[in-house]
């Protein structure tokens, strides 16, 4: 293995600085597209009774909203600058905030979705590509085609009828129980509980990406002379396969990992209004619905951030698992 | 159905807790209900994050149901939309209709100890209702001053005679007039101030916790100033906003209470066959809606009345109702509502005749060409309630058959808004109207000349009729409760006759409870209301 040297430190630094415009040039394009979408958040805002066009212009005038779009553009990259995300207008609250107190529901999901996914993907793939054509692969590989074609919106009904109204596993909605809430260890079971499901429906197109993923390249690695050298000189076949063959064959999985982040966190807007689930997703999509426009904005920038550290990071794990790759 | 006129001098003469107790308690023997017991926590699920918990910002009902639960109105309304005690034990009209004194409870008290007082309501209305409600605009300039009398007496009268202004201050949609701490507001901006989200209120629960995204939670306010009340040791409001998985959830118990509106109408039919939940068929009628066909009259063949009522001839309302809304609800005859039994009038509605469609359209000069076909239309609906979505499937469907071709436009709700209300850009629109509590506020705002403006549900259809407007204009002026229905039957002839909007259905009120919960919906406004009088009985 490689140690991280001073030169890959200086690579993550290049790459985070070479961020900073790319952030600007997202901040720019989501501010036009999302103020180019129909519908007036005001109009939102006063509810489901009519109002005079003098009150719908006094709300447009508090939230700076009747300005020219370029000043309201410039306006919004100063506050950036200053880490000020905005006020919300459907929350009426600092956006920040608003996303801070979502965001730990949303990384728990997603965190236990992506390592279920990549962990049994990864292993389901090894085990297929050990016994191509075998009972596991047909059954795991019919699996994953059908995992990978359902909607999540779908499969996440699916599974609260089955799991939850018949069978009575499990609860459908929220990160814990209202009607007795329990406190300490009771709590972490809780949480746990509420958590299957909604976990197990968002990894799912996951894992079949994954699985599919490792199980070819699996078997192209187990092909390679080098793999059959190795089982020549004697090595155990544990250690042809995890060492040897896996650690070459997972690249690929990795990279397809880091740009899954990105999807999840567009998925995670259908599981979590399925499952009623506290998140992100869900406040994206009650933003969109209200034309929250700072809202929108400060969640765009933010998943923008996260996605590009998380390539950042891909690379990292690259070296890491890599002694090929060497950053100058 | 109402007896008493406006314009009585009058005295409330209930006495809140003696006489609405004893009311309580009998229509609970009436219905062979358990007697009421303290304790146990009612879910309640919202369809989305409320924008704040008070009532003073919006409309949304979201917001009204915590909203009622934390704050007092000055009074309520029962199922004849007559007021009742909350806030103001007895209230005084004057004969002219212009002075209106309302006598506040002495015992009341803010959820932080201090007393409420006649100058809270002189606050709330002057500094905050008249300032920031969206709906203020419509009423409060007819308002000549709005202020306390004494310390538990609080006044306030009119420019010119307001015949619903009761009824209309008693409705949390129509005036929002929750009465707010004036020594929590005092000073600040209304519309920022940190108590919106963490609410110092008088109500009969007090505020505990907003989970942003999951959940508020109420607490039972020992202290509140109505004796034995409430019953309910917590409430909590569920955000769900998936309709599905919403209804797993209040099947599975996890929440006990879907309100009108988000009870998908094509389960009702089998809630109510199951002993686990109680529907309910009432709770909405102050806030009574119906489903239109808005009809943008400013050009092409809709301009043409008689074009109009071939529409209304052609289209099948029954078939809307039986598909639309699996058989839930009753077709709308009339621009009101049946429910406003006083005026409502049905005599001028358009039996299905498509004959007679096919003889009005070749009248007003749209003959059929070689290929069948007169004339296209575009009808425009907003996602979010399927039943308008399959109306104009229905719609689509029965105006081919007599020559139209219709396109229908699917948009989400805010660019419906933008479309029909702002840009007018359509020639038919599938919209909800509220019609009640009363007339006056709810019908009036969407036929008047007046208001065609630029703005979300007022008259988008550009229909103009300097003789209705008189009508208008004159009715909400008259105290004489027979005379203002008379006008309203003329104005419903007048609207059925011009048709700008054609009344599709009513929309059913229809609200599921778990088994087990007495008096969660007891008034017209059940859905939004304060629960202060819910109970549990396992």
């Amino acid at each position: 293995m490689t140690t991280l040297g001073g030169a890959t430190f200086f690579y993550v630094l290049r790459r985070l600085a070479q961020a900073v415009p790319l952030v600007f040039v997202i901040i720019l394009i989501n501010f036009l597209l999302v103020h180019a979408a129909p519908g007036d958040p005001v109009d939102f805002l006063i509810g489901s009774m009519e109002a005079t066009p003098e009150f719908l212009a006094q709300l447009r005038a508090e939230f700076g909203l009747d300005q020219p779009i370029g000043i309201q553009l410039v306006k919004y990259v100063l506050k950036i600058v200053q880490f000020d995300l905005g006020y919300s207008l459907r929350f009426r609250q600092p956006v920040l905030e608003l996303i801070v107190s979502r965001l730990p529901a949303t990384m728990l999901l997603m965190g236990t979705a992506l390592v279920l996914s990549s962990v049994v993907g990864i292993l389901l793939g090894t085990l297929a590509a050990l016994r191509p054509y075998s009972k596991l692969d047909h059954a795991a590989t019919f699996t994953a085609l059908a995992g990978y074609s359902m909607p999540v919106f779908w499969l996440g009904q699916i599974v609260l009828i089955v799991f939850s109204l018949h069978l009575n596993w499990f609860p459908t909605q929220g990160l814990y129980s209202l009607r007795a809430p329990s406190e300490g260890w009771g709590r972490i079971v809780d949480i746990a509980h509420h958590l299957t499901l909604p976990a197990l429906t968002y990894s799912v197109y996951h894992l079949a990406l994954i699985y599919r993923l490792t199980r070819v390249k699996m078997q192209e690695t187990l092909a390679l002379d080098f793999v059959t050298t190795a089982r020549a000189k004697g090595v155990s076949e544990p250690r042809v396969v995890l060492v040897h063959a896996l650690r070459n064959a997972v690249l690929p999985v990795v990279t397809v990992i880091g740009l899954n982040f990105g999807f999840m966190l567009a998925g995670s807007v259908l599981t979590e209004t399925v499952f009623a689930w506290p998140g992100m997703g869900r406040l994206l999509y009650e933003a969109i619905q209200a034309r929250d426009y700072p809202v929108l904005m400060g969640l765009f920038t933010v998943l923008s951030v996260m996605v590009i550290l998380v390539n950042v990071m891909t690379d990292v794990v690259y070296a890491v698992i890599d002694p090929r790759v060497v950053y100058r | 159905m109402l007896e008493s006129g406006w314009g009585v001098a009058r005295r409330g003469v209930l006495r809140m807790s003696g006489a609405a107790l004893a009311f309580g308690a009998h229509h609970a023997h009436a219905q062979g209900k358990p007697a009421p017991r303290r304790g146990g926590t009612l879910i309640i699920a919202l369809e989305g994050e409320p924008g704040s918990l008070t009532a003073h910002l919006a409309t949304d009902t979201a917001a009204l149901i915590p909203a009622t639960n934390l704050f007092n109105g000055l009074i309520g309304l029962d199922l004849n939309f007559e007021p009742t005690p909350d806030l103001a034990e007895t209230w005084t009209i004057s004969p002219d209709g212009l002075t209106y004194v309302f006598e506040l409870a002495r015992n009341a008290k803010w959820h932080d100890g201090k007393p409420v007082t006649a100058e809270d309501a002189e606050y709330t209305f002057n500094e905050i209702i008249a300032k920031v409600h969206p709906r203020a605009s419509a009423w409060w300039p007819n308002v000549a001053h709005a202020k306390a009398i004494g310390p538990n007496s609080f006044e306030i009268k009119l420019k010119a005679p307001f015949a619903p202004f009761l009824t209309m201050l008693g409705s949390q949609l129509g005036a929002g007039a929750l009465i707010m701490p004036k020594h929590v507001y005092l000073g600040t901006d209304p519309k920022t101030n940190a108590a919106n989200q963490r609410p110092i209120g008088s109500g009969p629960f007090k505020f505990v916790k907003w989970e942003k995204g999951n959940f508020v939670e109420l607490v039972r306010n020992d202290q509140y100033w109505k004796p034995n009340l409430p019953y309910l040791d917590r409430i909590v409001m569920k955000i769900a906003a998936d309709p599905a998985s919403r209804l797993l959830a209040f099947e599975r118990a996890e929440i006990d209470f879907l309100h009108w509106y988000i009870v998908p109408y094509d389960q009702v039919a089998r809630l109510r066959k199951d002993k686990r939940y109680q529907i309910i068929d009432s709770g909405g009628e102050a806030a009574a809606t119906n489903g239109f066909m808005l009809m943008n009259v400013r050009g092409g063949p809709l301009q043409d009345a008689r074009v109009r009522r071939a529409l209304a001839h052609a289209i099948n309302r029954e078939d809307i109702r039986a598909k639309g809304l699996f058989g839930e609800g009753k077709v709308a005859k009339s621009p009101v509502s049946s429910g406003l039994g006083w005026i409502f009038t049905d005599k001028h509605d358009y039996a299905l005749d498509v004959t007679k469609a096919n003889a009005l359209l070749d009248e007003a000069g749209h003959r059929r060409g070689a290929d069948g076909k007169r004339f296209p239309l575009r009808l425009a609906w907003a996602t979010g309630r399927d039943y308008e979505g399959r109306a104009a499937e229905i719609i689509k469907d029965n105006l081919r058959g007599v020559g139209i071709d219709v396109t229908i436009q699917t948009f989400d709700r805010l660019t419906f808004i933008d479309r029909v209300f702002r840009n007018w850009d359509f020639d038919l629109a599938n919209q909800l109207f509220t019609t009640g509590p009363d007339p006056t506020i709810s019908v009036t705002p969407r036929f008047h000349t007046d208001q065609i403006k630029k703005a979300p549900f007022v008259n988008a259809m550009g229909y103009s009729n300097r003789d209705l407007d008189a009508l208008f204009d004159a009715e909400s002026k008259q105290l004489d409760r027979g005379k203002r229905a008379e006008m309203w039957r003329s104005i419903q002839e007048i609207l059925m006759r011009d048709l700008p909007a054609l009344p599709l259905y009513e929309v059913p009120i229809v609200q599921a409870l778990s088994a087990g919960f007495y008096d969660v919906v007891t008034g017209p406004q059940g859905y939004i209301e304060n629960r202060e009088r819910a109970y549990f009985v396992k």
